[in-house]
């Protein structure tokens, strides 16, 4: 693997989709080349920054109520039409 | 078709229960999608009751959460996606030499300091905005991926498209939003570091101004200038990715 194909999989890599072997010349790779090393740690940091500021807020109460109520008139319609 | 009814009672399984997990995770998206709490909630509530109507088709076994990302992707494009969005023209002729760059030399101390972060003083909304501003497609690849946690397959499952499709959206995806991020963490002063940053591009350079409200809902994605930058995947679409030929079942694993 040479820096190039670092650059193109990179990403694939951090998410560990490449598959065992692919996965494991990356790492050997990036144990010898400085850049590539240092290219995969910002990337992975990037990848946290984003998930992190991105967090998943809580969905609104009255939506959890509007859902369970939806679900049970369902329900009764569909009982009340058997 | 059995009926939501007849399943409860003969494997005793109670909706609410199995989906009530995934409310918040599937609000979040929603609201990524249509981009206003009011569709996002209609959204949500018709995934439910599709998902408890047809109950009976899902496959036991398969991953619960993608299967009600799939609900919703596929009620969002029949309800929503028709009458408000309109598709985004971009040029994928990438400068990603020059981004990078960037990003390594404004993050000088990412590597020997594990607490500091990566834009550090950018707003959560700044964030959703970049997120936002990228192309539908490009935009749910990345949060199926980076904020949900999916595997490509999963994506592929729940996008209705091959593993292929979601790797080359997720590179270009990732690689608009790094370019978006950049460009408000830039106008907006987040980068740290005093040098002065280095674009390749010119049209890129943007002056520093103050921010007026509202402002930044109007983020675009800035077309690439043409140049002697290399072009990754100058194709759309199928991206040919050459692992992908070698062995299919062991490269793309689940888990
Ligand atoms: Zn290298």
């Amino acid at each position: 693997m040479i820096c190039y194909d670092v650059k193109r999989v990179i990403y694939f890599f951090l998410d560990g989709q490449l598959g065992e072997n692919k996965q494991k010349d990356f790492t050997s790779h990036l144990n010898l080349c400085g850049d590539c090393e240092r290219r995969a740690a910002i990337q992975s940091r990037l990848r946290q920054f984003v998930k992190k500021r991105m967090h998943i807020d809580p969905a609104p109460e009255h939506l959890k109520r509007r859902l369970a109520r939806a679900v049970r008139a369902f329900r009764a319609e569909w009982s009340a039409s058997q | 078709m059995k009926s939501a009814e007849v399943h409860e009672h003969e494997q005793g399984w109670d909706f609410e229960k199995a989906a009530m997990p995934y409310v918040d995770s599937l609000y979040n998206t929603a609201y990524r999608m249509t981009r206003n709490s009011e569709d996002a909630e209609d959204l949500v509530q018709e995934t439910y009751l599709k998902a408890y109507k047809y109950y009976d088709k899902f496959e036991e076994g398969t991953n619960f959460k993608a299967w009600l990302f799939k609900i919703m992707k596929n009620t969002f494009i029949n309800n929503y996606r028709k009458k408000k969005l309109s598709p985004h023209k971009i040029d994928f002729s990438e400068i990603e030499e020059s981004y990078e760059r960037v990003i390594q030399k404004n993050a000088p101390d990412l590597i020997k300091d594990p607490e500091s972060e990566i834009f550090q003083d950018m707003m959560d909304e700044d964030v959703k905005r970049s997120l936002d501003s990228l192309p539908h497609d490009y935009k749910m690849v990345v949060l199926l991926a980076d904020i949900e946690g999916f595997s490509y397959k999963e994506i592929a499952e729940i996008l209705d498209c091959p593993v292929g499709t979601v790797m080359s959206r997720l590179y270009r995806g990732r690689k608009m939003l790094e370019r978006t991020l950049l460009e408000y963490a830039k106008k907006y002063g987040y980068i740290r570091s005093g040098e002065p940053v280095k674009m390749r591009s010119r049209k890129d350079e943007v002056k520093p101004k103050k921010r007026a409200p509202g402002e930044g809902d109007a983020a675009e994605v800035h077309e690439p200038e043409d140049g002697d930058e290399t072009v990754l995947f100058a194709d759309d679409e199928e991206f040919e990715f050459e692992l992908e030929e070698e062995r299919e079942e062991e490269e793309f694993q689940i888990e």
